[in-house]
């Protein structure tokens, strides 16, 4: 029997097999991308390089904020041979127990991942890639373990950046950065897990200023997730740009005098370019190092310190913490007075001790002397004119009338609420209008007589200490203010729009000449209040506040604030300083701390003086414990 | 002298060229997936590529070797020569185990594997034995001594383990088939025990064609498995296929290529046939898929994933990735024309995303560099090779020679379809490698004596008689 027929079952099958696969693989490699995108998957990685944080300048142009190279100890488990526990741990430090008790938290750390083919859980830990073993090492520390690092095949070292901040000053303006959390990696995809991003001061506000743009890299990597070369000769990688430098209005050394002055002391400083509306100082006591808040090895140490602390360090008191003006308010009710027409320059009223309660002076007989002396029942008598102007017949429509204009010029001066500053934690602080005072007694249930506290700044005023710098700064300028801010430019570029614009008051210039007299009559004649603030060699105008507080019926030491500008033509720095349950009044601690930061920045620094010296040497942060 | 002419005169230089070019590819894809900086040269004996240019040259000297012997000798010592290779089978099960099989005789990496050459000598005593005078197709001897002599082999293969080179031996079963081996003799006594009135078989069809229809069912089960489990989307009709409609599909394209193939080989007088095969072999293979997606869908859950897991169906869940997964990303990324020689990135000895991309992945890092082109290019090499092995059994006077060939084809094209097959999912991924192609001294040497002894006896077909 003759077979030969049955070659053609095999030439079938050849062929068959033949065309089977030249079809799939045609499928597989031109019509079908799922494998190519597999591939990228597989050995194409796609890596983002964060380039360093923006550095920060101060107006003079010293470095406040700068970058340091850190160094995280990696490690490969499956790249570990025979570790020699006992000499790792002397290496680095540690005890054996607590190296064991690391690679248990790296791996608990990854936590689990839920597999619905196998209905198994198991850890997102994989042996063959790199986790930080000792995260944020410093050069110094790195040092000491890289030389043996070849003893402990498996770990090795890599390069990141953390901020550094030379002055250790303005922690609380400059703010700290940590780690991104989800919720922040969900909403920009800028942040992957284990970035940094600015949790407050300006860092938080101008965060997309200074994270800078990304870098991408594409890689081909092993199956061991190493590296193997860059992919396609690096035509698709860009790189990462650093954001350009950021310039602050802040004076350092400005800054780091004030810090030293409230030593000791609870309070605030706030120092304004009056012209350009920059921040010089925002000095918040006490405070705390900024350096002590970089990377997640210092921030857990010592951020729950901080945060513990009675003192509050943490807490940006000039932006956030509102308090009543006392006697500085007195300023812009007489303005406001001048302006309604209701009072004039020559106005004058009695001291009269029975409406409320002043000092031993002579009666003022026009603004000037009420400022200079301070008197309470003036200003008591100015307020009530503004208040009840007897435009309309029922005492409580007057009220509501009149409190409603009043409200709105205060509103001119950036009061009653938050200022635009560039930083987040403002406080809108309070100006009571008619629909606050409808809430607490009813509508038309008040006038005057109700709410007289606010004519000598007591009672529901409440200002930041941001709030009277501005309005020293208003005072410095006669009538206007642009909003205070830190960033003066962004590498060649100026500062934002918003901080170039020129706002406005109510009150017209010329109903500044006469109170702005009493500034530095308050200063510099006989019966001002602030005689401690002279500076030698320009004209300072002040004034100062008192400001009585009780806690639960207890009268505790009065708060000394005082706002300030100089010289009084063509003015460089407008001020207010607040110091808490300092005692006494505004011009014994206020006045002359302000006078000697006036005097840091105009001449650079300090003649060593009695004056300074009693600033320094005071205690008067009483521990409440 | 009149002999040597006659051997060059008749030797086949289209085989022969088609073996050098498949040499000279492999090893060009060897250097390029091995490629080890610090010793660029490609004859640096310290590297796979300088090594396995050394057995290129051991394989070429056996080659002429193999010229200047007289082939009478595969004839004379057929039982000689596959006692020899059965013994170095037994031998190697003494050695101590290398990645948990006994399949190296020697040390380290310059060990060869028995079972490679095993294939040559059951080749040799499976044509002695088929080309005995009078032998009978029909009988129950031929049938049970043949399948023994590729039996013992295949257990000796199975206890290393080495369930691709056991795999590999089930391909002389198509050779018995060529040779009109029956399997009658078997199933006759068992079908005629079933007492039916006045029905007594003399011949089956299926002990006729036994072996393609044994692996036609196997194909279509593993078929069946694969497909029922995927879904199919064509693009260009906008259809998704899911499940058994793949499977549908699938049978029904086969049965209309089939139909057209069948018209453009037969002769005049069988065309009308070939109409009334497709549709019984498409009605058939109908049934029987739709059994065997029935069955699988009733099997327990555990069962199932055992024969998926088999077929790498599923995922290894202890792997973070499988293989096969690896493999054809390296394979569909290549694109139409590839990334270019040495620009693999999933499939690099370096990146190491396909394990084994020298021997048994080799397709992978020369699928991805070369892309559509090349593999088109590699696809038909192959086949062109296989049916040029064909072609030469085909012209043989002597028995001998023809069913040697027949072997030889056949090995071949179960390591070309196996190998390739299983970086595009149409094979379970089973270890052996691509011939002439992988690296690895004992394929590459066994493949070529192989090559060289079918050359040998071609050149002297004519002086053969029986």
């Amino acid at each position: 029997m003759n077979f030969d027929s049955r070659k053609y079952v095999f030439i079938v099958i050849f062929v068959l097999i033949g065309v089977l696969y030249a079809s799939k693989l045609f499928y597989m490699q031109v019509v079908d991308d799922t494998w190519k995108l597999r591939a990228q998957q597989i050995a194409e990685k796609r890596r983002e390089i964060t380039p360093p944080r923006a550095v920060v300048f101060d107006r003079s142009g010293k470095k406040i904020v700068a970058n340091k190279t850190y160094y995280n100890l990696m490690m490969v488990e499956k790249n570990i041979v025979d570790l020699d526990t006992i000499a790792f741990a002397k290496l680095i430090g540690w005890t054996v127990e607590e190296i064991r008790q690391r690679f248990i938290d790296i791996r608990k750390g990854e936590g689990k991942y839920y597999n619905k083919h196998t209905g198994k859980t198991s850890s997102n830990y994989q042996k063959i890639r790199a986790y930080p073993f000792l995260k944020e090492l410093t050069a110094e520390e790195m040092v000491k373990i890289a030389s043996h690092l070849e003893d402990f095949r498996g770990f090795y070292k890599e390069v990141t950046s953390m901020r550094d901040y030379p002055f250790a000053n303005g922690a609380n303006i400059l703010g700290y950065l940590s780690e991104v959390y989800q919720e922040e990696i969900n909403k920009d995809k800028f942040y992957k897990p284990g970035g940094r991003i600015g949790r407050s001061g300006i860092e938080r506000f101008y965060e997309k200023e200074f994270r800078g743009t990304k870098g991408v890299k594409y890689i081909v990597t092993s199956a061991m997730n190493n590296t193997v070369g860059s992919w396609e000769d690096g035509r698709y990688d860009t790189t990462a740009v650093q954001a350009p430098a950021i310039k602050l209005g802040i004076d350092i050394a400005l800054q780091a005098y004030g810090e030293k002055l409230l030593e000791n002391k609870r309070g605030c400083i706030v120092a304004i370019e009056p012209s350009t509306g920059e921040i010089l100082a925002l000095v918040s006591s006490p405070n705390y190092d900024p350096n002590l808040l970089v990377g997640n090895r210092k921030i857990r140490k010592n951020y729950p310190k901080l945060l513990e602390d009675p003192d509050k360090p943490l807490f940006p008191r000039p932006l956030a913490s509102a308090y009543m003006p006392g006697s500085t308010f007195k300023l812009l009710q007489a303005l406001i007075g001048m302006q309604e027409g209701v009072i004039t320059t020559e106005s004058g009223f009695p001291c009269n001790k029975s409406v409320v309660g002043c000092h031993n002076h002579p009666s003022a007989r026009n603004v000037t002397d009420a400022v200079k002396m301070s008197c309470n029942p003036y200003f008591y008598a100015v307020t009530r004119r503004i208040i009840q102007q007897g435009k309309k017949k029922v005492n409580y429509e007057d009220a509501e009338y009149g409190l409603g204009r009043w409200a709105k010029y205060m509103h001119s001066f950036g009061l009653g609420h938050r200022l635009g500053t560039d930083i987040t934690g403002l406080t809108a602080g309070n100006i009571p209008d008619p629909a606050y005072y409808d809430k607490w007694y009813g509508h038309l249930q008040w006038k005057f007589s109700t709410i007289r506290s606010i004519s000598i700044g007591q009672g529901e005023v409440q200002l930041t200490p941001l709030h009277l710098a501005n309005v020293a700064a208003i005072m410095a300028n006669r009538g206007w203010y642009i909003t205070p801010h830190f960033v003066k430019g962004f590498g060649e570029e100026g500062p934002k729009e918003e901080y170039t614009i020129k706002h406005k008051t109510m009150v017209e210039r010329r109903y500044f000449v006469p109170v702005v007299e009493g500034m530095r009559r308050v200063v510099y004649e006989p019966g001002g209040t602030a005689r401690r603030a002279k500076v030698e060699g320009v004209i300072v105008c002040g004034k100062t506040g008192t400001i009585e507080n009780y806690r639960r019926q207890l009268k505790l030491r009065n708060h000394s604030a005082f706002i300030a500008f100089a010289p009084m033509d063509n003015p460089k720095i407008a001020i207010s300083v607040f110091i808490e349950n300092a005692g006494g009044g505004g011009g014994t601690w206020a006045a002359p701390i302000a006078s000697l930061m006036i005097e840091q920045y105009i001449y650079g620094k300090v003649e060593p003086s009695a004056k300074e010296k009693r600033i320094l040497d005071a205690v008067l942060l009483k521990k409440e414990r | 002298m009149r002999k040597n002419k006659s051997v060059i005169g008749n030797f086949d230089w289209p085989l022969f060229s088609c073996y050098i070019l498949l040499l000279l590819m492999g090893i060009g894809t060897v250097y390029s997936v091995a490629y080890n900086p610090e010793h660029p040269s490609i004859f640096d004996l310290s590297e796979k590529y300088g090594k396995q240019i050394m057995w290129l040259g051991i394989s070429l000297f056996l080659g002429l070797l193999v010229f200047l012997i007289d082939s009478d000798i595969y004839r004379k010592f057929s039982l000689p020569i596959y006692g020899f290779t059965l013994s170095l089978l037994v031998i190697v099960l003494f050695m101590p185990a290398v990645n948990g099989a006994r399949a190296w005789l020697g040390i380290g990496s310059m060990g060869i594997q028995p079972a490679e050459f095993a294939k040559i000598g059951t080749a040799i005593l499976l044509a002695n034995y088929l080309s005995v005078a009078n032998i009978k197709q029909q009988s129950r001897k031929t049938v049970l001594v043949a399948n023994a002599i590729i039996l013992v082999p295949m257990v000796l293969i199975l206890l290393q383990p080495d369930a691709g080179t056991f795999v590999v031996f089930t391909a002389f079963l198509f050779v018995l088939y060529r040779e009109g081996v029956s399997y009658d003799p078997l199933i006759l006594p068992v079908l005629n025990a079933i007492p039916i009135k006045g029905i007594h078989f003399k011949k089956t069809w299926v002990g006729t064609h036994f072996v393609p229809i044994l692996f036609v069912v196997l194909f279509l089960s593993i078929t069946t498995l694969l497909l029922s489990n995927s879904t199919i989307t064509l693009d260009f009709l906008g259809v998704e296929l899911a499940g058994y409609w793949g499977v549908f599909f699938f049978l029904l394209v086969l049965s209309v290529v089939g139909y057209f193939f069948m018209r453009m080989i037969f002769s005049r007088r069988d065309r009308k046939r070939a109409l009334t095969i497709s549709i019984i072999a498409f009605l058939l293979s109908v049934t029987l898929t739709k059994g065997i997606d029935f069955g699988f869908q009733k099997l327990a859950g555990h069962q199932k994933e055992r024969i998926e897991l088999v077929l790498g169906l599923r995922e290894d869940p202890n792997g973070d990735d499988y293989n096969r997964n690896r493999a054809m990303a390296a394979v569909g990324s290549g694109g139409l024309l590839g990334k270019g020689y040495r620009n693999a990135t999933v499939s690099s000895v370096q990146t190491n995303h396909v394990p084994e991309s020298e021997t048994d992945f080799i397709f992978c890092p020369f699928a991805e560099e070369w892309g559509f082109a090349g593999s088109i290019i590699l696809v038909f090499l192959y086949i062109f090779m296989i049916l040029r092995i064909v072609i030469i059994a085909e012209r043989q006077k002597s028995t001998f020679n023809r069913v040697y060939a027949y072997s030889v084809a056949m090995i071949i094209f179960y390591h070309f379809a196996i190998n390739i097959g299983m970086n595009i999912e149409f094979s379970p991924v089973i270890g052996i490698p691509l011939p002439f192609f992988s690296y690895g001294g004992s394929s590459l040497m066994s493949f070529s004596m192989m090559m060289f002894i079918l050359l040998k006896l071609d050149s002297q077909r004519k002086d053969v008689l029986n």
